[in-house]
């Protein structure tokens, strides 16, 4: 699996990180620009609570 | 800043013309209902009331306004035509133009400028900041106000709580002496009072004067003689290696104070009432306390604190399929994306575990509110305290006060409740 972060969209809402606080990565003001290529299996529901959570939808999954 | 002239342009042709007069929506109810109504015409509307605006009530119409900074301009507008109260400024907050308020930095810029303002808030209320130097703030006069009360069995909830901690963390974090804390939390919590028409809206629209003057005075005081506190970095920072203007110091602060004292105290506010109206749920939290996280966000969805915005069309754009003109006024609606059904099923219902909750509350795009971290900080800890130290409050809805005019901002004046008296913890 894979999280794909579009940057320009992200807007620090950090409800990625709420749902998905082992998976998702922010950056020191709480923004996110951090693609993830290979998600462990035990994280892929918080990967995609996470995307699901954005409000810019800023977030694509790419299940395997 | 651009001075855009607003209000000259006629009623649009092949749009939805609605009487919609923001300035009429006197309580939570009503103004829910002329929204859900204005919905049933679609996403957007133009009504030719407070001088000619559109009216944007879908919730992916309103996403896409807030998206669309190049277009709709959140900069200061001037109108052709002055607003009902005389005012001829138009800015983000003023979805029902009465008169002048102090300016709000970043709020009220644009890209370029905005970006390293923004940065500005974005580095002092980041996530990380709110969780190591704020929390215990907050954790302490949450703590502190329920200990004032906690042994009486009653008292007014907003008073009490929801105004007292947001207020005294804010201005604390801020530097502002605590004799100001009251008279400041006060002017902003009133401001919906001082819309002409309303009961003693002089006293109050005075008040509002005293307040933007105060903060002006500290910031003038900080940036003679720096001290060690928020208000002195703000009013000091260097942007675009310059120390920022008076004028843009001022904004700051301004939006710092009245950005902060009163938008959580309303949905703070609000989930209390709620609560004691639905005790079932307030026993579900207490029994599981693991959706405390979700119901914040349902509570953020169904009372939201800023329920509309307005913006200043500057080039010609399209909107949801509609063509803005230049010049056109447009108010975008986040309660009303809120409760839109194409977004959220059953939008009427409060579900404790609804999820995606993508609401509106604290706005889309580049405007996101700067506050929203430390805010839901402020509101979980207040609802968490709540519900352990006096789980069986009662509102006392016949002394229960709403805002007298909900059309930018909603909540309640006064909560009064009473509870099985408790323990002081400090």
């Amino acid at each position: 699996m894979k999280i794909i972060v579009n940057a320009e969209l992200c807007q620090g809402h950090a409800r990625c990180l709420a749902e998905g606080p082992d998976i998702y990565v922010l950056d020191d003001v709480g923004y996110n620009s951090t693609s993830i290529d290979n998600v462990p299996p035990h994280l892929h529901e918080q990967a995609r609570r996470g995307a699901l959570a954005c409000p810019e939808q800023a977030i694509t999954i790419v299940e395997d | 800043m651009t001075s855009v002239a607003s209000g000259e342009n006629p009623r649009p042709e092949g749009v939805p013309a609605v009487d919609f007069d923001l300035r009429s929506q006197n309580g939570l109810a009503e103004s829910n209902a002329a929204w859900a109504e204005l919905r049933k015409h679609g996403p957007v509307a133009w009504s030719d009331d407070n001088g000619g605006a559109w009216i944007v009530s879908g919730y992916n119409a309103v996403t896409e306004g807030f998206r669309n900074w190049r277009a709709l301009q959140s900069g200061r507008a001037v109108r052709t035509i002055p607003g009902p109260g005389g005012s001829p400024d138009l800015n983000p907050l003023n979805a029902v133009p009465t008169r002048t308020t102090g300016l709000l930095i970043p709020e009220e810029l644009d890209p370029p400028l905005w970006k390293p303002y923004r940065q500005v808030f974005n580095e002092l209320l980041s996530p990380k900041k709110v969780e190591q130097a704020l929390y215990p703030r907050v954790r302490y006069w949450v703590t502190k106000c329920l200990d004032d009360v906690i042994e009486s069995g009653q008292c007014d909830i907003v008073e009490t709580l929801t105004s007292g901690v947001p207020a005294a963390v804010i201005l604390e974090w801020l530097g502002f002496p605590e004799e100001d804390w009251h008279r400041l939390s006060a002017a902003f919590h009133n401001m919906a009072s001082y819309i002409p028409g309303t009961p003693n809206a002089d006293h109050y629209m005075s008040e509002l004067d005293w307040a933007f003057d105060r903060i002006e005075a500290e910031v003038a005081a900080v940036r003679e003689n720096p001290r060690d506190d928020v208000t002195s970095y703000l009013s000091n920072v260097e942007v675009n290696g310059e120390r920022t203007s008076y004028e843009f110091a001022k904004g700051m602060l301004n939006l710092a104070v009245s950005g902060g004292v009163d938008t959580t105290t309303s949905v703070a506010s609000s989930a209390i009432v709620h609560l004691s109206r639905h005790p079932e749920l307030r026993q579900r939290l207490i029994d599981e306390p693991e959706l405390i996280d979700s119901a914040i966000e349902e509570f953020l969805r169904v009372y939201p604190p800023a329920r509309t915005h307005g913006r200043t069309v500057v080039e010609d754009t399209e909107l949801a399929g509609f063509k803005l003109r230049k010049n056109d006024r447009v108010i975008l609606s986040e309660v009303s994306a809120n409760y839109d059904e194409t977004a959220f099923p059953d939008a009427d219902k409060f579900i404790v575990d609804r999820f995606p909750n993508r609401h509106l509350a604290f706005g889309m795009g580049n405007h996101r509110c700067p506050g929203s971290h430390i805010g839901r900080a402020m509101f979980k800890e207040m609802l968490t305290q709540v519900l352990e130290r006096m789980p069986d409050f009662k509102v006392n809805e016949e002394e229960l006060e709403e805002y007298p005019n909900c059309a930018a901002l909603g909540g309640w004046s006064k909560a009064p409740i009473t509870f099985t008296p408790g323990k002081r913890r400090l």
